[in-house]
């Protein structure tokens, strides 16, 4: 018997398992959002249903800017987790004063700079086991 | 506070081992008793256990009872496992600590273990993904080495330290881990080894990287009384500190070369054991990538900020030096098999201060430290004394 285990690395995404799941319908339809807390006001990223200043859990979604620039990054060659290729630009982005953690993709890596400006790229990934896309927030080069 | 030492402490094999999670748990235990004769399982009042992801690598869980019943302890006092990621054998060690310091315990080993080697090696890494946030990090892949790889550019433009640095960590390292035989790596390295070994994440090179290791290690801590009844030189736990700047890699502070976290952990552990950064002879430090280790000198105090390159170029942290750092062989020569190297640091420090380090003896060493990341963002150290105050 060959040897295998697998593991499902993604979110489980939808309404059905996740209150963020809104977050993920945007990002479907290649809008970046967060959630804004309706007790305090404060905008969250990543996005978040309690709200660490006042406690509430109730919140709005609003969009964001779906392009920003690269606050840092890094490329990883090898030694990357199974199901993940490199090389691989992970990078910060800076979008509308968040910080938002991702991978850059369809650039040249050897190209990637800090202060590039970047847009998102809503990445599908693997659907989850009942058979609905899932999206994660990429960015690629202006 | 009752005063709380350590009597007893061993290390076994790390490495990539053809052992299984109890086999590993069989080796620390019977390398911990063999170093406090007379006293023997059915002694301990109970154990704490640091162990990371046995969910995954061993399928198992109910860590602590299974250590418990593999080794013969019988608690009555205390039993638990303690999940901190890198962290973890220490968080363990600060559990017993302070169970003991209170007087609800007497006598409990803390045992860290962790069994990471997989039949696939991108498995094991897989696995490593564990320690980041799964939705927000791990699910783009993401793992220490690019995390770490962001402190060391910061360190390099801001300050900078050059590649030549970071790899004279990965040397020091290496070379210490070749006398200590229960390290990963006994070979040693060179610097053109460091500087031309394969890029894992830019700036750092496989020789500046912590590898998947399996392996084990024990200590026994005891109340003042008791450890004078089991030995005269029990070393004693001084003082602990701990403190979070943030889990996600997006809740630190920008400057990812800059720890607040380990300064304030230090500054804890310090002001407790009525030290200085100055009066340490020997550290334990979380070199879990070259760049860790040369921020922690800087954090830990013991060279200004920004000189951490030149520190260790001018040979400041080896023997002769100002400290000893890492003179097992830090976690890039012994491997960071995750709860257990917490442990394995604290048993470093106990032959250090008990002059029973023989080929790695930092002479006269009289205050040791430990000292443990979680990332980038989470601290924790612990200092050791050879007098009780």
């Amino acid at each position: 018997m060959t040897y295998f285990r697998a593991v499902d690395p993604f979110p489980l995404e939808s309404a059905d398992h996740n209150k963020l799941h809104e977050f993920y319908a945007r990002l479907g339809q290649g809008r970046l959002s967060t959630t804004r807390c309706a007790g305090c006001g404060r905008t969250a990223w990543p996005p978040r249903a309690f709200c660490a200043e006042c406690c509430s859990d109730r919140f709005d979604w609003v969009d964001l800017p779906s392009a920003g620039t690269v606050h840092a990054f890094t490329v990883q060659a090898t030694g990357l987790p199974v199901g993940f290729d490199g090389p691989r630009v992970f990078a910060i982005v800076e979008v509308d004063g968040h910080r938002v953690f991702s991978i850059i993709v369809d650039g040249d890596p050897s190209q990637i700079a800090i202060g590039q400006r970047v847009s998102l790229k809503p990445l599908r990934v693997g659907d989850d086991p009942q058979g609905h896309p899932r999206w994660l927030p990429a960015f690629t080069p202006v | 506070m009752r005063k709380v030492a350590l009597v007893a402490a061993g290390v076994g094999k790390f490495g990539v081992r053809q052992a299984t999670y109890r086999d590993l748990i069989w080796e620390a235990g019977k390398a911990c008793f063999d170093s406090a004769p007379g006293l023997r399982p059915k002694d301990l009042e109970g154990l704490v256990v640091g162990s990371v992801m046995p969910e995954r690598t061993a399928f198992q869980s109910h860590i602590s009872s299974l250590a418990a019943e593999a080794l013969g302890i019988r608690p009555s006092a205390l039993s638990a496992r303690t999940e901190h990621m890198c962290a973890s054998g220490t968080v363990g060690i600060r559990y017993a600590y302070a169970f003991i310091a209170a007087g609800l315990a007497d006598l409990v080993m803390v045992l860290g273990v962790e069994k990471l080697t997989q039949p696939t090696s991108e498995e094991a890494i897989f696995n490593m993904g564990t320690g980041v946030d799964r939705e927000w990090e791990a699910a783009f892949g993401l793992t220490a080495p690019p995390c770490f790889a962001l402190a060391a550019q910061r360190h390099m433009t801001r300050y900078g330290t050059t590649e030549e640095q970071l790899g004279l960590v990965g040397v020091k390292n290496h070379n210490h881990a070749a006398k200590n035989p229960n390290a990963h790596f006994n070979k040693g390295a060179t610097l053109d080894q460091v500087l031309c070994s394969r890029m894992i994440s830019s700036p750092l090179r496989l020789f500046m990287c912590s590898p998947i290791t399996d392996g084990a290690a024990a200590v026994i801590v005891a109340s003042e009384e008791r450890a004078r009844d089991l030995t005269d030189t029990p070393v004693w736990i001084r003082g602990t500190g701990q403190a979070l700047d943030g889990f996600q890699l997006t809740s630190l502070p920008e400057d990812y070369a800059h720890w607040p976290a380990l300064q304030r952990a230090a500054e804890c552990a310090y002001r407790m054991a009525g030290i200085t950064a100055g009066d340490v002879d020997v550290a334990e430090v979380h070199d879990c990538f070259a760049i860790a280790e040369l921020i922690a000198y800087e954090e830990l105090g013991f060279c200004p900020k920004g000189e951490a390159g030149t520190f260790v170029a001018a040979g400041r942290s080896d023997y002769g030096g100002d400290v000893v750092v890492n003179p097992r062989g830090g976690l890039i020569g012994c491997g960071h098999p995750l709860g257990a190297t917490g442990v394995a640091q604290a048993a470093e420090i106990f032959v250090q201060l008990r002059d029973e380090a023989g080929a790695r003896q930092v002479p006269e060493a009289s205050i040791g430290l430990t000292h443990n990341n979680s990332g980038m963002g989470e601290h924790v150290v612990m200092i050791y004394g050879r007098q009780a105050s």
